[in-house]
Parts: structure tokens; C-alpha cells; sequence
């Protein structure tokens, strides 16, 4: 198994009431906020991820998210240059892995090729390179990209990255989206064809099916209760694998959970509860079900799904007035003793077919200390009993850089389309 | 509503040079007029049924919203594609510089194919349509408007029966679930060409619509400000404004009996 320490630059010094006034992204008043608290984030989230890259985490996460409270990163990729080098520095073998550039917001994929690649360089062959399609509000709100056409913005945005880092000639471009007269970038990444790439998705058949066919990893977050919906999600990925003839190998999947340890359970609800509600209520609880999926942004088969059984939506609608043992009720927490959450993880992860665990150990209001403890507790306690999970399975990770174990796929290959 | 269906003809028609089918719901009799309709969808509701009595309404489907044909928008690159399409559509279907009345993106659409193809309608009625911008009274983003605050959108009254009408669901599940996705779609599809702002520049080729235009808005326009007739005034040559009280973005369902009223008076005239 693989562990990835993965971190959100949340704003965290809301008001109590913050949840009833208040959006948590797009329109969120940003004179809530003052200067030294925005700093603060920032840098405690940085010291907290080389914490992560220093604690023997496998690899260390972000994601992307513009006008958005609850993580103030709307470009990744300029946490990862940083920890790219860092960690270059300090000898850290650690996979830096931004989860997105989302290719469906991006209206300039080459600089999403180019800065990847850079990362890739900088940290001597250690990125993971994440392309989520894009959450609706952030590709559509946010950067204007109808709704309709971020899959299609995606698809071919997607083509044009994997080509840029692998054709050996420059090549034009003639895109419905972007159209280049010659794409030649330089650096390319160190890893050919293409460093290891995961898609994030919230459960669509369609995004499963094209992370199988075209030998990607898939990445499911955890965040809407994985007890309510991580099973049926992991089912539908790897029933999916299964009418490809693909074998189930657990490196395929990635399961992002938000994960609290101290040193007996009820030390964890003392420590963690009131952040763990904080995250809940005024981050994720607080972006509302519209901006998730705007008219046009899910497939019209997709949308005849979701009203018919709203169940991928999990623990969603009751975020807004949750309390700690609701959430981990519902499994939107993992929380408790090292030995608690260990079982916990292991018995999912081997149910499911994981094979790489991002931890979410810093969410909400949690402070400096508490995330510093949370990231040394898992990594002692937990982490090494769940290193082994998959050791004796046979099967080989395809989805790693090579530098940290990794091994390349065999039939993944440069080619003129791109479609690797 | 429980109208005589089978008076209602479909009609296929391919266009692009094979490039998709449009289809048009055919109704009535009388002089030719074309109905656009808005971003939700085509509906016959009993106005466009009223419509029928005296004219032959063709009602055409934007693409994507043909039940069962929902990717034909992902043939559709460009607001340019889409006047093409019409025009060649009407041609095709042997329309000889009919009526047409649109309704809020459909108002748009029905004004940019005016513009484009000057001469191409007899007469132009747009209810309430979208298609300028104004920083001073921005039109409203409907397709970002969580479904329950709609009513209180698009309605001057949201608890008036038509309202009411519009947005009580079935108790049949399949067929809740078809109107919802339906409808999602629409405003996905029709969204395509005016997200995130529903300018494309129309200002500037208003001018060389010179067919007498009627622009109606309601008085309590909550998407669309009813300041905007003055603006479409403002660029046409031959038009005139007509305001209904009482009456938010959808007249023909709100007061559709003032609407008619107005419209005939309209389209009596020389």
C-alpha cells in the first residue's frame, strides 16, 4: 500500500455562524479573513506537508481549488515545484503528486504540460500527475467554461498534455478548444512516456471507464461518508475492470479518507471533534449541491441516475448540522486510536481493492500542533500496518514513478494521439 | 396539458449537410410562424396552442433537446453553427418569411437569425429575451439558480397557477425523472452559447434586423430587467416595446391573456 499525505490550505478562523451566512466557495466575502490568518494557513500547511515528506510518507498531495475557501490553491502546481525541490534537497523520496490541474476548467493545457513537467524535473522524476475532469463550479463558475463542454474540454485537453510530454516533434495542434501553430515544450518530463497519472472522480461509470481503458489510476474521495458509498463505488470501478478483462489490481484505486489519531478514542474526539465539524459544515457541507453539478456538467444519463438514487451523494445533504458521531457514523471520518483506525483501514482497503491511501490528517480549524500530531501518530502507529496490505497479492504497482518502486506499464507508449 | 396530440406533427429534417437532425413539433393552420423556444425546452403550452387556431406553429428543437438525440449539441461548436442551422432548417422546411416569436433564449436566437439573415421573418416577437448585458441591471444566471429558488425567479407571483404548474413534478417516477433530466439538459444545451454571459455581441448586428420587432417584457423581470427593451429598442430599426404588468420572465404563462392581447395588436398592424 501507498500513503500519500494529503493537505487542503483551508481558511480556518470562520465564525460559528459561518455556515447559516455564507457559501464556502465562488462567493464567500473574503473581508472574513485577515491578512495574518491567511498567512498562517499557508504556512502551516506548507510546514505540514514536509512534515509529511520528512514522517516516510510515500508521497505528499494536493488539490485545486480557486475561489474557494476552504482551500485557497488554485494552482497546485506552485505547492509542488516548491515540494518538489525541497524534498529534492533534503533527499526525501517521496512522490509529489498534485491531484489536479483539472484539464475540463483549464483553458491553457500546454502551461499545464509545461508546469507538470517542470515539477517532474525539479523533483528528479517523482510526480504524480493528477487530472480530475473539474468540479463544476470551478471549471464553469469560476473559469467560464460552459458546463457542457467540460467533458469535452477535458477529453481534449487530456490528448494534448499526454502528446506534448511524449511526441519526440513538434507538433500543431487544431483543437475545438485550443488550437497551437507548433507544441514543442521544454522541459518534458523526466519520466516517458508520462509520469503515473491519476483521474479524481465522485463515482460517474464514464470517468471509471476511461482511467481503465486508457491505464490510469482512479482516485475516490471520501468525503460524502465512504461507509455509505465507498463500497458501491469501488463495486462499480471494478465491475467496470472486470468487463474489460482487467485484472484487479489494487494499485489501480486510490481512496482519499479524512483519517484523526491520538492516542485512545476518546482523546480523538476531544482533540479532533470540533475541527472535524468545522471542516464539514463550513467547507465541504457548505458548497451547495448546484455548484456540484450544474446544468450540462453531468451527463444527461448521469443526471436521470443521480435523481432516480441520489446515494453517491452519500452523507452530503446532512453535512450542514453534522456532529462528529454522525460523521463518523457515516464514515466521513476515520477517527480514533491508532488501533482503531488501523483496523478500520485495512479491513476497508482489502474489501474494496486499495492500494493507495491518501490520508487527509490536516482538515477544518485543525491547528498547527494537532495536524503535526495527527501526521507523526499516523505515521508511527498506523502506516506500517498498512504498508503490507497488498505485499503478498502479486501484484506490481503500475502507477508510481519508477524512481520510488514504481513499475512502468508495458504497454504504455509514446504515440501520435497521445492516448497512452 | 391534455391537448389533442395527434394534431401535433413531427418532422425530421437534416441539416449541416448531414451533420444532425433537427426536429420541429408542426401545429395549426394559418400563415407560417416559427416558435424558438427558451432555455428549458420546447413545451406546447396552451399559448403556443392558442397560437395554433390562427397560424401553422413550427416549433423547432434546439440541439441536444430532442428527446433521445441528446449529444447532437456536441455537434454544434458556436452560436453561428446554431443561426445556420435555423436558417437552413426554415429553408428546408419552405417557410416563406414566417412569424416568429421567441422566448427568452429563444427571444435571443430568434434576434440573432433575424440579424444575420435580414428579411428572413415577416415579423418578430421577442418575450423577454436574453441576449444583451448591462453592468447596471446584469442579467440573472437561471442556469446556476438552485432549483427551488426558481419559481421565485422567474415569476412575478411564484404561487400564480401556471407557476404552480410548471414546477409539480409527477408521481410517476420514470416519468419525474425524465422531465428533470430533460430539462437539466436543455439548460445545459441551450447554456452552451450564452455561459457565463449571455452576450455574444448581438449590439452590434441588431441594426440590420429590419423586419418590425415587438419586444415584451414583463414589469417584475427578475432574470432578464424589463430596462433591456429600451436597449433592444435602442438597436432596431423598427420596433416597439410593449411592458405587461404584474408579469415576471414568462408572460405567456403568467398573464398570457395580456400577452395575446398585445401580440395581435402587433401582428394586425402593417
Amino acid at each position: 500500500m501507498k500513503i500519500t499525505y494529503f493537505a487542503q490550505a483551508a481558511y480556518r478562523q470562520f465564525p460559528d455562524d459561518f455556515e447559516k451566512k455564507y457559501e464556502s466557495c465562488v462567493s464567500t466575502p473574503y473581508s472574513l479573513t485577515t491578512p495574518d490568518n491567511v498567512y498562517s494557513s499557508f504556512r502551516d500547511f506548507m510546514d505540514e506537508l514536509m512534515l509529511a515528506a520528512r514522517s516516510g510518507y510515500d508521497g505528499v498531495g494536493v488539490t485545486e481549488h480557486a475561489q474557494s475557501s476552504y482551500d485557497m490553491v488554485p494552482n497546485p502546481s506552485l505547492i509542488a515545484s516548491t515540494l518538489a525541490y525541497m524534498t529534492e534537497l533534503e533527499g526525501l523520496d517521496v512522490a509529489i503528486y498534485p491531484l489536479g490541474r483539472s484539464l475540463g476548467k483549464s483553458r491553457e493545457p500546454v502551461r499545464v504540460a509545461e508546469e507538470y513537467a517542470m515539477v517532474d524535473v525539479m523533483s528528479g522524476g517523482r510526480l504524480i500527475a493528477g487530472f480530475p475532469v473539474g468540479l463544476s463550479y470551478d471549471a464553469s463558475m469560476n473559469n467560464g467554461v460552459p458546463p457542457i463542454n467540460v467533458r469535452g474540454r477535458f477529453d481534449e485537453n487530456l490528448d494534448l498534455v499526454l502528446r506534448s510530454w511524449s511526441d519526440p516533434e513538434p507538433f500543431p495542434w487544431n483543437g475545438k478548444h485550443s488550437q497551437h501553430q507548433s507544441v514543442n515544450i521544454w522541459p518534458r518530463p523526466l519520466q516517458q512516456p508520462r509520469p503515473p497519472v491519476y483521474v479524481t472522480g465522485i463515482g460517474n461509470p464514464r470517468t471509471m471507464e476511461m482511467t481503465l481503458d486508457r491505464n490510469f489510476g482512479f482516485n475516490y474521495f471520501g468525503w460524502f461518508g465512504y461507509k455509505m458509498t465507498g463500497q458501491r463505488i469501488f463495486d462499480r470501478f471494478w465491475s467496470a475492470a472486470e468487463q474489460r478483462g482487467l485484472d484487479r489490481n489494487p494499485y489501480r484505486l486510490a481512496f482519499m479518507q479524512i483519517i484523526a489519531v491520538a492516542e485512545t478514542d476518546e482523546q480523538a474526539r476531544r482533540d479532533y471533534a470540533e475541527h472535524i465539524e468545522y471542516f464539514f459544515r463550513k467547507a465541504i457541507g457548505s458548497i451547495p449541491n448546484e455548484k456540484l453539478g450544474l446544468p450540462g456538467g453531468i451527463d444527461i444519463n448521469g443526471v436521470r441516475a443521480l435523481v432516480r438514487d441520489p446515494s453517491d451523494f452519500g452523507f452530503k445533504d446532512k453535512m450542514l448540522a453534522a456532529t462528529f458521531d454522525e460523521l463518523v457514523d457515516a464514515g466521513c471520518v476515520i477517527a480514533g486510536s491508532p488501533e482503531t483506525v488501523r483496523e478500520q483501514l485495512a479491513d476497508f482497503c482489502k474489501s474494496a481493492g486499495v492500494g493507495n491511501l491518501l490520508a487527509m490528517l490536516n482538515f477544518g480549524s485543525l491547528p498547527r500542533e494537532l495536524t503535526m500530531k495527527n501526521i507523526r501518530l499516523f505515521a508511527e502507529e498506523v502506516a506500517p500496518y498498512l504498508r503490507d496490505v497488498w505485499k503478498d497479492s502479486g501484484h506490481q504497482h503500475h502507477w508510481w514513478p519508477e524512481r520510488l518502486g514504481g513499475v512502468p506499464l508495458p504497454n504504455v507508449t509514446a504515440t501520435k494521439t497521445g492516448a497512452a | 396539458m391534455s391537448v389533442a396530440t395527434d394534431l401535433i406533427q413531427e418532422i425530421n429534417v437534416e441539416v449541416g449537410n448531414g451533420l444532425l437532425t433537427m426536429r420541429v413539433q408542426k401545429l395549426g393552420v394559418g400563415p407560417d410562424l416559427v416558435y424558438l423556444h427558451p432555455a428549458g425546452g420546447l413545451m406546447i403550452d396552451p399559448y403556443v396552442m392558442s397560437l395554433s387556431e390562427r397560424f401553422t406553429v413550427y416549433a423547432p428543437y434546439f440541439p441536444g433537446c430532442v428527446p433521445g438525440d441528446p449529444y447532437a449539441i456536441h455537434k454544434v461548436d458556436s452560436l453561428w453553427d446554431a443561426v445556420m442551422l435555423y436558417q437552413e432548417l426554415f429553408t428546408k422546411l419552405g417557410l416563406q418569411e414566417p412569424i416568429a416569436i421567441g422566448q427568452s433564449f429563444g427571444g435571443m436566437l430568434a434576434a440573432e437569425i433575424a440579424s444575420v439573415f435580414p428579411g428572413i421573418f415577416s415579423k418578430v416577437v421577442l418575450l423577454d429575451p436574453i441576449g444583451l448585458w448591462n453592468e447596471n441591471y446584469p442579467v440573472a444566471n437561471w442556469i446556476a439558480t438552485p432549483p427551488p429558488k426558481l419559481p421565485e425567479l422567474l415569476f412575478h407571483d411564484p404561487t400564480c397557477a401556471g407557476a404552480v404548474a410548471m414546477f409539480t413534478f409527477p408521481d410517476d417516477l420514470d416519468l419525474t425523472v425524465e422531465i428533470a433530466a430533460g430539462l437539466t439538459w436543455a439548460l445545459g444545451c441551450t447554456g452552451k452559447f450564452v455561459w457565463p454571459i449571455p452576450d455574444n455581441g448581438l449590439d452590434k448586428r441588431l441594426f440590420r434586423n429590419t423586419s418590425p420587432t415587438l419586444v415584451v417584457y414583463g414589469d417584475n423581470d427578475k432574470l432578464s430587467s424589463p430596462r433591456y427593451a429600451d436597449d433592444f429598442i435602442q438597436h432596431l430599426p423598427n420596433a416597439e416595446k410593449a411592458i405587461i404588468p404584474n408579469c415576471g420572465h414568462i408572460p405567456q404563462v403568467e398573464q398570457p391573456e395580456a400577452l395575446a392581447k398585445v401580440v395581435d395588436v402587433f401582428l394586425a398592424g402593417k
